[in-house]
């Protein structure tokens, strides 16, 4: 995209409009979920987001996306306000300048490539919650990761390895998610 | 038999005689000659230490804070979290070696050339330094490591090493051990916060350490059902302060305007070098260094600051070479501010094209302080409590929580342009 670019309109105009389209239908779009979906965007349906995605606590994350909204905020072109007193977790709500943000990148977000893989990722992903989110981007993370170290997997490898990092799922739960996301023919792996 | 190392940040720091073998490895020697700051030596002269003795310094903390939480909760890591005394025994010195290895792929003048490392087809990312290290591990390191009776009876490899730095999800219950090497209150900033603010001569890195170690334990966090190292509460304003030093270090040293420039002329030079044949040695790779390949990595090694300002020395490097050795470098013209708003930014998309006829360098110095949702300090109540009651840093520190990062962008211009060039921007600086 334009990780180069002396100002980067696309990487901002791509977190409003997530914000924007997501907000409807997302139960609670947070930073959680906008790091998952940007993920699923980039590595799932191959936009050239320009984000690169470690692997951390609550699964794949990327520190410029982390940082890219802090600055999208402080423009306006999104709010991120945080969700009560008692939880610790924020939600994202397009912002009062979101629109002339959206205009600066207006070429990517619209062209088609791009709007068909944002409408497919809200369509099936947009209902799922943070934790729900976090599990799939984890099970596609795990299985690209293994992937490009060359080590040939199916999906009981990445069910083990999932159940390791993410103990606070249930096998049935990992498993319908990974079932899920073979259906979608969105991983890797051998059956 | 142990060795005692004296160190100017941590007294004597003691190692084994498995460390002194890798520590006498040529590939370890290398960094020795690896700045750990880059040319920050060119505005700060005492910033000429190296990678050597800042590895030297992350094992020794890593192994401080596995200690001290080992300590803290001994029932809790066995019982609750399934450790037995020999797990924990392999995972301190897989954290001591992970620890001592994890900058040994650092290329010459550590991040200033970052840019340059290869481009890695099979992610379609660029390699970064933890990549190299891990390699470095994997093919320089797995005769020494794979063969040692003691690790093999551990049940350590190489293999293993390489994926505890590079994050192999493969880890599984061991990654809650990664966080003292990468995370927001790791090893590595604790210990390169002190050391820099030593060498350069600014308080601005400091911090207590000690407190931040009487105060680490650890729990499984409720939201990730992950384990986690953590803080307890009567050291969270410790943690606080950490953060804090990290954003003054970062503003008033590593973003310094002239410090950041200087980056990029030891990048072009470097890249320059890696253009051209020179000497017996083949360096032509394009403009960027040799992959960490099994083969590759051989070639990589041999690139250090000595080799690279050898060859700026005699005149290799071209235009920024010769500005490395008479200190002419680029001037700032223009900046955005810190926190730029939407217009700030037009301008400097304005300044840009005002400048399109200069050679002019382009820097953007971005960064957040503190990382609210990835791996955000977890805050564990004192005892009494009967739950693991975890909160994050953020939550409980309006400080932490007010940061903001820092997004600013600058153009520089030749010096001989400088006049002309805030001519022409004069209408945009107004």
């Amino acid at each position: 995209m334009d990780s180069y670019a002396l100002v980067p309109w696309n990487r901002y105009a791509l977190i409003t409009e997530l914000a924007r389209r997501l907000e409807p239908t997302s139960s609670q779009f947070g930073k959680t979920a906008l790091q998952k979906i940007v993920y699923l965007l980039t590595d799932l349906f191959g936009i050239p987001t320009g984000y690169e995605f470690e692997f951390y606590n609550y699964g794949p994350f990327s520190s410029q996306l982390h940082h890219d909204l802090d600055l999208v905020a402080h423009i306006g072109g999104v709010v991120v306000e945080d969700y009560s007193a008692e939880f610790a977790g924020y939600v994202i709500s397009p912002g009062e300048r979101a629109d002339a943000l959206i205009e600066k990148g207006a070429e990517f977000i619209h062209s088609s490539e791009v709007d068909k893989a944002i409408s497919r990722v809200v369509d099936e992903f947009g209902d799922f919650n943070a934790s729900e989110l976090e599990l799939r981007a984890t099970i596609l993370f795990v299985d690209r990761d293994l992937a490009a170290r060359g080590k040939p997997t199916n999906k009981d490898d990445i069910l083990s390895i999932v159940q390791k990092l993410k103990p606070r799922f249930d096998k049935l739960t990992i498993e319908s998610a990974l079932e899920g996301m073979a259906t979608g023919e969105y991983l890797r792996c051998s059956n | 038999m142990t060795y005692e190392i004296r160190d100017p940040i941590h007294g004597f720091i003691v190692i084994d005689e498995i460390e002194r073998d890798i520590i006498n490895h040529p590939d370890f020697q290398r960094l020795r000659r690896i700045r750990q700051l880059g040319c920050t030596d060119m505005v700060y002269p005492g910033a000429t230490h190296t990678r050597f003795e800042h590895s030297l310094g992350v094992m020794h903390v890593a192994t401080k804070m596995f200690e001290h939480i080992i300590h803290r909760r001994p029932d809790y890591l066995k019982n609750e979290l399934n450790f037995t005394d020999s797990d924990l025994q392999r995972d301190k010195r897989i954290v001591r070696l992970a620890a001592l290895l994890h900058d040994i792929g650092h290329a010459p003048f550590s991040h200033a050339a970052e840019e340059l490392m290869s481009f890695d087809e099979k992610t379609k990312k660029v390699y970064k330094h933890e990549n190299y290290s891990a390699a470095i591990v994997r093919y320089r390191f797995s005769g020494f490591i794979n063969s040692n009776h003691l690790l093999i009876k551990m049940g350590i490899n190489a293999d293993g090493i390489a994926d505890f730095l590079d994050g192999s999800t493969a880890l599984g219950k061991s990654l809650l051990w990664r966080n003292l090497i990468v995370g927001q209150l790791d090893a590595d900033r604790a210990d390169y916060l002190l050391r820099d603010s030593h060498h350069i001569g600014v308080a601005y890195g400091h911090y207590d350490l000690n407190r931040i170690l009487h105060t680490l334990s650890v729990a499984i966090d409720e939201e990730s059902g992950s384990p986690q190292v953590v803080v307890m509460k009567s050291g969270a304003h410790a943690a606080e302060a950490l953060i804090l030093a990290r954003y003054m270090m970062f503003t008033q040293v590593y973003f310094q305007h002239t410090r950041r420039v200087y980056d990029h002329h030891i990048a072009e030079s470097i890249k320059s070098l890696l253009t051209q044949k020179t000497g017996s040695v083949e360096t032509n790779y394009n403009g960027k260094f040799p992959p960490p390949t099994e083969e590759g990595i051989q070639k990589y090694l041999d690139w250090d600051d000595c080799k690279v300002m050898g060859l700026v020395k005699q005149g290799h490097a071209g235009e920024h070479g010769r500005i490395l050795l008479t200190r002419r470098h680029y001037r700032r013209i223009f900046e955005t501010p810190e926190r730029p708003e939407q217009s700030d930014l037009e301008k400097l998309e304005a300044a840009k094209q005002k400048l399109s006829n200069f050679a002019i360098i382009v820097d953007k110095a971005e960064n957040s302080w503190y990382k609210h949702d990835a791996s955000d300090i977890r805050i564990i109540a004192e005892a009494g409590a009967k739950t693991d009651k975890l909160t994050p840093l953020s939550f409980l520190s309006p400080v932490v929580k007010g940061l903001s990062a820092v997004n600013q962008t600058r153009l520089y211009v030749p010096p001989e342009k400088k006049d002309d060039a805030n001519r022409l921007l004069m209408s945009i600086n107004k």
